[in-house]
């Protein structure tokens, strides 16, 4: 393991935090605000860190597996502890436990929060939180590849190292190739929002910061009421396609933007999310009319945007979904569970893992039928191999048990039992709010200070799909790694 | 890039985080000043003045039993320096209005002393206000509870001020030291950092070329060393090997 070609990539994650830390100065500057200087010298202080290493260490194209993953890990774990550094340097309510807590919010695109007053904020440390999203919400290390010229098999590794091998099984392209088409549709997404936004009478900057949130499905609203504030249906509309949209593969979208609507529709993946989130819209519509709005078009006004909003992992709220009915509550359990598409910015178990499941399961149920017979779980026609199978099958019972884990510690630390599972399940999902005291109009600023680092860890192990964060933190990762 | 390069740039960057760190908390100590001048200035003498204020209303309420008592002479002196007291440190509370509805506060003071002034103003002595407490009670008391409510909720206003300032100051005092920690702590990194590149690109190769020439004069190993860098220490690398190079074909041709 060379411990400085870590660095020097590590640097180049750093970099970019200090552009968009950079960036959010200049916003506060412009505003006449008082974090200005906290966002200048966090960014100073991130750009020593990333100009030193690139001045001692020289290129290097080839990297091992070994030093990929270290890369990955490492550039979200020193991202989300630069991020605290403007929220601790700006003071108020950030303390260490805060701070780190908005951070890893931010970046893993979780969008909970501890903040009781948003709009308290100055405007540049506003857009710091935004930005976060939409640094994390493609993958840290994707973006500085997607910026940086053609670094060779470096490239590769670091791709593989930074994705799950579900969402490379749907790119039919190289890496570069790859990096591009993500980079590309995110970006365009993000501009499209936001003129989409702008012209149904959002201001500029409150459509940035709703844009940067809904592409990389994070959830950060620079306003206390959410969405909500605006009262406006063509605002929610635009949000709930936008959402759509991101908590879809990326290749499959770039697919569709270049003519290609056969694959997409062929996806049963595709199929799945969107019937699932139809199917949700429209339980929870007809569940909420009646006990909790009397109108059939406030109910599927509520219903679409809020299942939307917690289906993609988003996040965003226009009503107190702790005053649902528990039928539309545990949908809205599932849904954060279950999130959307591989490949997309969204977080959770993803869609692409159900419908392994329930095909596997399916296969299962032959095989009792047919001792004899030999039947492959088929996914687009494609025989999936029973090692991804067991693997997808893994990684749910992991994830489920991560999930209960943390419920009980946060039982254990005193908060009521909806909150602790609900909580962990939306910060695990990367989805922002649960229910109970942290539902859609709560926040998480009354959780116990272990609580919000308990919350803090689910938050990465969700983002970081559980493996690549264990395997940096065991032992025999680090053996060597430091040598003269 | 040149080792001296790299190496400067080491200590300049770290000379740089800590300088505008210290530029920045001795900034915030500046402004800490000046808020406890701002509390002292905007708020302690405005409550100052409002406490003498309702000093003087006291002595006035003293002022008029006495006059109740028939004593006229004493009464009447003691409002005299009372009121003159009052309205000097009223004048100074007016030309200190620094805060948001301190000045509405203030116009509700003066219309109150106003009423109050006109009941005791009025000759009591000799008339049937003489030790009438009947029409104590009943209009100059509760007159002088009125004004002297208005001061209270002057010196109210002033002390929630005074606390929201005193907040801003801990806030404050928090952005001053904050920066400093990070310095110190960003440095011990950058110390790490910095100590591991230098030994990793400079002492190590140096290491391992001093070895090679020992390797060299004893069995005659060739000089085969890889340095990853294009500075001095490549190029020393590279003439330690043509050195070599020239000794063994030297000797070949012996």
């Amino acid at each position: 393991m060379r411990f400085h070609i870590v660095l020097r990539y590590v640097a180049l994650a750093l970099l970019l935090n200090a552009l968009f830390l950079g960036i959010s100065a200049a916003i506060s500057y412009f505003n006449g605000d008082d974090a200005f200087m906290p966002l200048l010298y966090s960014g100073l202080v991130t750009a020593l860190f990333g100009i030193f290493p690139l001045i001692f260490v020289p290129p290097a194209s080839n990297i091992t597996n070994k030093e990929g993953l270290l890369i990955v890990v490492l550039s979200w774990l020193l991202s989300c502890l630069v991020g605290t550094l403007p929220y601790i340097l700006w003071g108020g309510v950030f303390d260490l436990t805060n701070a780190w807590f908005e951070s890893v919010s931010g970046f893993t695109t979780t969008g909970s929060t501890i903040l009781t007053d948003i709009e308290a904020l100055p405007m540049g440390l506003l857009f710091w939180r935004s930005s976060t999203h939409w640094i994390g919400g493609v993958g840290i290390i994707i973006f500085v590849l997607s910026v940086l010229p053609f670094i060779g098999i470096a490239e590769m590794v670091l791709f593989r190292s930074e994705i799950s091998s579900m969402v490379r099984e749907n790119f039919h392209h190289r890496a570069r190739r790859a990096i591009q088409i993500i980079a590309g549709v995110y970006v365009g997404l993000t501009l499209l929002e936001t003129i989409a936004l702008v012209i149904s009478g959002m201001n500029l900057f409150d459509a940035l910061i709703h844009s940067f949130a809904t592409v990389a499905t994070g959830g950060f609203s620079n306003k206390n009421a959410s969405v909500a504030f605006y009262h406006s249906p063509t605002i929610e509309t635009i949000i709930i396609v936008f959402m759509i949209l991101s908590g879809l593969h990326f290749g499959l979208l770039f697919g569709v933007i270049m003519g290609n609507i056969r694959d997409f529709w062929r996806s049963s993946v595709v199929r799945y999310y969107l019937l699932a989130m139809l199917a949700g819209v429209a339980l929870s519509a007809w569940n909420i009319h009646g006990s909790v709005t009397a109108s059939w078009t406030e109910a599927f006004r509520q219903a679409a945007f809020n299942v939307i909003s917690v289906g993609t992992s988003t996040g965003f709220a226009t009503a107190d979904t702790t005053l649902w009915p528990a039928f539309s509550q545990l949908l809205l359990i599932f849904f954060a569970l279950q999130c959307a598409c591989a490949g997309s910015t969204s977080g959770g178990i993803k869609t692409d893992r159900i419908v392994l499941l329930g095909k596997s399961f399916l296969r299962h149920l032959k095989e009792l039928m047919h001792p004899n017979a030999v039947i492959p779980v088929r996914v687009d026609r494609m025989a999936v191999g029973n090692d991804v199978v067991g693997k997808g099958v893994l990684y749910v019972a992991v994830y489920l048990g991560i999930v209960f884990i943390a419920t009980l510690l946060l039982t254990l630390l005193g908060v009521d039992v909806l909150s602790a599972f609900s909580g962990a399940v939306a910060t695990m999902g990367n989805v922002g709010p649960g229910l109970g005291t942290v539902g859609s109009t709560g926040n998480f600023a009354h959780i116990p200070t272990a609580g919000k680092w308990i919350y803090s860890l689910t938050m990465l192990l969700g983002r970081l799909e559980i493996y690549a964060f264990f395997i940096f933190f065991t032992p025999a990762q680090w053996k060597k790694t430091i040598s003269y | 890039m040149g080792l001296r390069i790299k190496i400067l740039s080491g200590f300049l960057l770290l000379s740089l985080m800590l300088l505008i760190a210290g530029l920045w908390s001795i900034n915030e100590l500046k402004s800490i000043g000046s808020s406890v001048q701002r509390i002292l200035d905007e708020n302690y003498k405005s409550i100052y003045a409002a406490k003498l204020m309702k000093e003087a209303l006291e002595r006035e309420d003293s002022a008029v039993l006495l006059l109740m008592l028939g004593k006229w002479e004493e009464g009447r002196q003691i409002l005299k320096s009372a009121d003159s007291m009052f309205v000097h440190n009223f004048s100074f509370a007016k030309k200190n209005v620094t805060i948001p509805g301190e000045q509405e506060q203030l116009n509700t003071i003066e219309n109150k002393y106003r009423s109050y002034k006109k009941l005791w103003e009025r000759p009591i002595v000799d008339t049937n206000r003489e030790g009438n407490l009947q029409w104590y009670f009943q209009q100059l008391h509760d007159s002088f509870m009125d004004v002297k409510e208005a001061v209270n909720d002057l010196i109210d206003l002033n002390d929630k001020m005074m606390y929201q300032t005193a907040s801003e100051l801990k806030n404050r005092s928090n952005r001053a030291i904050m920066p400093g920690i990070i310095a110190i702590l960003a440095a011990l990194i950058f110390t790490f950092i910095f100590n591991y590149l230098v030994n990793y690109y400079m002492v190590s190769p140096i290491i391992r070329m001093t070895e090679r020439v020992k390797k060299f004069i004893e069995k005659r190993t060739p000089f085969d060393i890889e340095v990853e860098t294009n500075d001095e220490i490549a190029h020393l690398a590279e003439a330690i090997y043509n050195l070599c190079e020239s000794v063994r074909s030297r000797e070949e041709e012996q």
